[in-house]
Parts: structure tokens; C-alpha cells; sequence
């Protein structure tokens, strides 16, 4: 193609793009050489946590964390899947024009309000609230079951940041998978209704048509909630503990950096363990989103009705 | 109870459970906003005026607005120009390699871990500089407002009808004329939709603040090689802090964010159909 004048000043502004994504994984994998040096693939897979004043009597494994971050997105995820899905039916199919409208700008603010009011309102009012109504029944009633065996004490535990990301990310899957939703004709249902289909059972026959769009919904969800730090900061404790009770304090990567990362320069091995924390979330958040979004392209260019 | 009657139960059944449960999904949004009032409100009318001016000893929280507002219309700034000829380039072209490319990068961008753009300004800013400064928290502000405006021109000139570009060819003019005086104009909104929400997103950022920003509530900033403070950074402080008088200004502080960004979102939000979050 042609060099013209706006393609030459473009084409440095989408390098100085590719340059910053390309020195974060390089400054990422240049300061975390070394962790690995010194613990290799164990800073991954062990979990402790010793800072010492002497390198020698230092060690680390971010394995709470890495395994935090996974369970809390879990948890955050098996919540929002029925809310949005029924979010995006109720919208689609049953709300009335106006109720729609007020519907979807409320979803849309809660998507874009600032992380750090989720942060407050669940360190000040979830965190108790779920403590107080929620942990200390199950526990009093059903601690013979594994996961609920963790007297709560806090309330900041896994399971109050997996409900608190869940309530962030709700309407993030949600607006992808109503939009999904809304692209099927009309002319399907009413095809459904012209065998003398109710609404429900056309619902339940169109829902298949977006399956590909609902499971890119929340490939994508997971991803925001493994990446969100301050407000799961707030609410999980910040403790090394690798274990499924739900009502434990524990740590997320991404709340491990934000906690540790002030005073880290103190020891030697502690930074670079820091960023090779940072390459796992690095890799992760990659990973999830690029699936995520091969999914939703695919469904666009093929599945499309 | 014939057949019919029982599908009919069904479907009552069924609307009832989802209404229930998207009643519940928006429900936290009407708490926290209730809570962020009823806790913020008191703290603001004991301080009055002084609680959006003074600095943070006399009971005020001036110098974080003035350092929002401040890292904000810097990263805007930096990040803005770069953001707009990105959306252009990946628009123009769309079917070249570096096109494609371009576009995936923007939206992994979007999806990308804000701590870790904090962390590398950190790396290649903070560092070397030896100090927090308002310029370090901007840069990883802009960061992560490019893909957001850049996204959003990009969708708004795919929606001018080929033929207008055309037009503008047939004429003789050159690319950068037909993007600039043809599609450009007749893009604005989409594309000041996209800055908007951009912007009310970045304002409200904490975590790619923490290691770049620094934080200054007892002084206004004075010159961005130096550290500022910012609304979400004094109130992720506070609520850490253990004493019950700080967690007063964290709610009156959070309140105050709340309306500036419901300030920016609400009326963008209503004058136009979708936003992309």
C-alpha cells in the first residue's frame, strides 16, 4: 500500500501502542529472572511466605495467591451466571419498553462505577452483612460440610470477594449476553409461538442459538474479576492460605502485589517474586481474554442469525 | 390440572424466577448508592465547604479532587492523540496484517489487569526518576484509556456508509483530508461518547495509581514531577486505616467520586443508546 501522510503518523502512534504492550512483558519477565534463578518453578507452586532481612533465609511460593485468584473468580462466576442470563431474558423478552430503557442504564453504571466504592461497600457494609446473616448460620448449621468449617471470624474471606466480583462483573457478562440475545430474528420465535409455544419454553429454544455468546460472556467475566484489585484487596483478608474454605482469609495475585509491592524493596528476593507473580497474572489474563474473545468472534462471523 | 394449565403455571413460574433474579442483580447498586449517601452525606455537611477545599488535616479533601481532576486531564492528554489516530489506523485498515493486529491488542487492552500498567509505569517511571509524580500517574492513567477511546472512534467512522469516503476520493482529496474534514465530523459524537467514557472510567482508577501516583492530601499538587493524590487513592488509604475518624472522610471522599463520575456517566449514558463497558 501507498505511504501516505496519515499512514505514516498512524503507523507511529500503533507502534508506540505495540512498544508499551511489548515492555510490559519484557520489564515483567526481566525483573522477575530473579525469582526464578533462586526458586525456579517452585515460586508458582509452593506456598510460603518468608521474608528475611538475609537473602539467604528468604523464601517465597505464590501459590495461595495464584490458587486465590482462581477461586474467587469461580465463585464470582457461578453467581453471575444465572443473574445475567436471566438479566438478559427478563430484558429482551419480558420488560416492557420503559423498564427496559431504566433496566440497562442502571446495569450499565453499576458496570462503570469506580472500583473503589465496590471496595468500601464491601469492606464496611458486605463484609458484615454476609458475616453476621450468612457465614455464621452455615457455620453453625453445616460446618460438618468442608467448605463451610472455617469458624468466620473477619467475615474477609474468599467468599466475600467471589460475591463482591460477582456483583462488579454482573453487568459486564450481562450486556454481552443480552446483546447476544437481541440478535436472534424475531422471526424464530415466532415460529416458536406458531406451534403454540409459551414464552418459556421459545426462551428455552432460543437460549441454545447464544450458547457460544453466553460461554464468551463469561470467559470474559472471569477475566475482569482475576485482573480486579483494590476492591478484592478490601474484603479477602490478605492472608497465605491455600485451601477451598470458603469462609478463610486468603490472597489473590493481583491483591498481592497491590499489598506487598510498598515495602518489597527492603528485601532482595521479595520484588522480582513480585513480578514473577505479576507474569502469572500476565499470562493468565492473556490466556483468558484471547479465548474469550476468539469465542465471541467466532459466534459473530459464523453463528450470526 | 390438564397440560395446558400446568405450562401455564410454568411460565409463571419462569417470569416470576427471572424477574427475581434481575431484581437482584441491580439490587447492590441501589444499596451502595444508599449506603455511599447516607454514611458520606453527614461527613460533608459537619465540614461544609471546607471538606471539597481544605487539605486533609483540616478536614478536607481538596488536594485529592484538584489531584483527580489533574492526573485525569493529563492522561487525557497523553493518552487521547494517540488514542484517536490507533482507532483510525485500525479502521482504515482492517484487512492488513498490522490492522488486525492492532485491533485484538486494543481489546485485550481493555481486559487487561489495571495493577499490572500501574507496576510497569512504576518499573520504568517511578524508578529511574526516584520519586512519585502526577506525570507517572498519568501515563499509566492514559494507558488505560487508550483502548476505550480508540475502541469507540473505531466503531463510530465503521458506521458512515462507504460512499461518503468514496465521495470524498472522487473529489481528489487525500486520505488524511477525507478522514479528517469528511468522517471525522460526521463522527463526533461517537467519538466524544467514547472520551467521556473513557475519562469517567480513569477518573475513578485505583489500582495503576498506587505505585505511580504516590499520594499528597496535605498540600495541592504543585508540579508533576512530584507526588499527587487522588480521590479512590485517599479512600483505598482509609479504609485501610484502623481509626473510625478516617473512615468517616473515606465515606464523605467516596461520595464525592460518586457524583463526579455519575456527573460524567448519566448524562452520556442517557443521550445515546449503547455504551460498550
Amino acid at each position: 500500500m501507498r505511504m501516505d501522510g496519515f499512514k505514516a503518523i498512524a503507523i507511529v502512534a500503533v507502534l508506540v501502542v505495540f512498544a508499551v504492550f511489548a515492555g510490559m512483558l519484557v520489564i515483567y519477565f526481566t525483573n522477575a529472572v530473579p525469582a526464578f534463578h533462586r526458586f525456579g518453578i517452585d515460586v508458582y507452586l509452593k506456598n510460603i511466605w518468608n521474608a528475611a532481612e538475609e537473602p539467604s533465609r528468604e523464601a517465597y511460593g505464590i501459590a495461595a495467591a495464584i490458587w486465590g485468584s482462581f477461586y474467587t473468580s469461580l465463585i464470582a462466576v457461578l453467581i453471575v451466571l444465572p443473574l445475567s442470563i436471566s438479566y438478559s431474558i427478563f430484558v429482551v423478552d419480558y420488560a416492557p419498553k420503559r423498564l427496559k430503557n431504566v433496566i440497562i442504564i442502571l446495569s450499565d453504571v453499576m458496570g462503570g462505577l469506580p472500583t473503589i466504592i465496590y471496595g468500601i461497600w464491601g469492606a464496611f457494609v458486605l463484609v458484615p452483612l454476609l458475616r453476621d446473616y450468612v457465614m455464621q448460620f452455615l457455620y453453625d448449621h453445616l460446618s460438618f460440610i468442608p467448605v463451610f468449617s472455617y469458624p468466620p471470624i473477619t467475615g474477609y474471606s474468599y467468599l466475600s470477594a467471589g460475591i463482591l466480583l460477582a456483583i462488579m462483573v454482573t453487568p459486564f457478562a450481562s450486556a454481552i449476553i443480552r446483546e447476544a440475545y437481541e440478535m436472534i430474528p424475531y422471526t424464530y420465535r415466532e415460529a416458536a409461538y406458531a406451534l403454540g409455544a409459551t414464552k418459556y419454553e421459545a426462551t428455552k429454544l432460543l437460549i441454545g442459538y447464544i450458547k457460544p455468546a453466553i460461554l464468551s460472556g463469561f470467559i470474559l467475566a472471569f477475566g475482569r474479576a482475576i485482573g480486579e484489585t483494590v476492591a478484592v484487596s478490601l474484603v479477602i483478608g490478605n492472608t497465605f492460605n491455600l485451601t477451598w474454605k470458603l469462609f478463610a482469609p486468603g490472597y489473590t495475585i493481583s491483591s498481592l502485589i497491590a499489598n506487598q509491592f510498598g515495602n518489597a524493596f527492603i528485601y532482595e528476593y521479595m520484588t522480582p517474586v513480585l513480578y514473577a507473580a505479576g507474569v502469572a497474572l500476565f499470562i493468565i489474563g492473556l490466556g483468558i481474554n484471547i479465548i474469550g474473545l476468539r469465542f465471541i468472534r467466532r459466534w459473530e462471523e459464523n453463528v450470526k442469525l | 390440572m390438564s397440560s395446558f394449565e400446568v405450562r401455564k403455571q410454568k411460565e409463571r413460574l419462569f417470569l416470576m424466577g427471572i424477574g427475581s433474579l434481575t431484581f437482584l442483580a441491580l439490587l447492590p447498586l441501589f444499596h451502595i448508592i444508599a449506603t455511599v449517601f447516607r454514611n458520606g452525606l453527614p461527613v460533608i455537611i459537619k465540614e461544609g465547604l471546607n471538606f471539597l477545599t481544605g487539605t486533609f488535616s483540616n478536614g478536607g479533601i481538596g488536594p485529592a479532587i484538584i489531584g483527580t481532576f489533574t492526573l485525569t486531564f493529563l492522561a487525557s492528554l497523553l493518552g487521547l492523540p494517540i488514542a484517536f489516530l490507533v482507532g483510525l489506523y485500525a479502521y482504515e485498515f482492517p484487512r492488513s496484517t498490522v490492522g488486525r493486529w492492532t485491533k485484538m491488542l486494543l481489546q485485550i487492552m481493555i481486559e487487561f489487569p489495571t495493577i499490572l500498567v500501574g507496576v510497569f509505569v512504576m518499573q520504568v517511571l517511578v524508578v529511574p526518576m526516584g520519586t512519585y509524580s502526577a506525570f507517572a500517574g498519568a501515563l499509566a492513567l492514559a494507558i488505560i484509556l487508550m483502548p476505550y477511546v480508540a475502541i469507540y472512534t473505531h466503531e463510530a467512522m465503521r458506521e458512515i456508509p462507504f460512499t461518503y469516503r468514496e465521495a470524498g476520493y472522487s473529489l481528489g482529496l487525500t486520505r488524511i483530508k477525507v478522514l479528517l474534514k469528511i468522517l471525522a465530523p460526521m463522527t463526533k459524537r461517537g467519538i466524544f461518547t467514547g472520551v467521556l467514557i473513557g475519562v469517567a472510567k480513569v477518573a475513578g482508577e485505583t489500582a495503576p495509581l498506587l505505585f505511580t501516583a504516590g499520594g499528597l492530601y496535605e498540600s495541592y499538587p504543585s508540579s508533576v514531577t512530584k507526588p499527587i493524590g487522588s480521590i479512590s487513592l485517599l479512600i483505598y488509604q482509609l479504609v485501610q486505616s484502623p481509626s473510625p475518624a478516617d473512615h468517616e472522610m473515606a465515606w464523605g471522599a467516596s461520595l464525592i467520586l460518586l457524583i463526579v463520575f455519575l456527573g460524567i456517566f448519566i448524562p452520556i449514558r442517557l443521550s445515546l443508546k449503547e455504551v460498550k463497558l
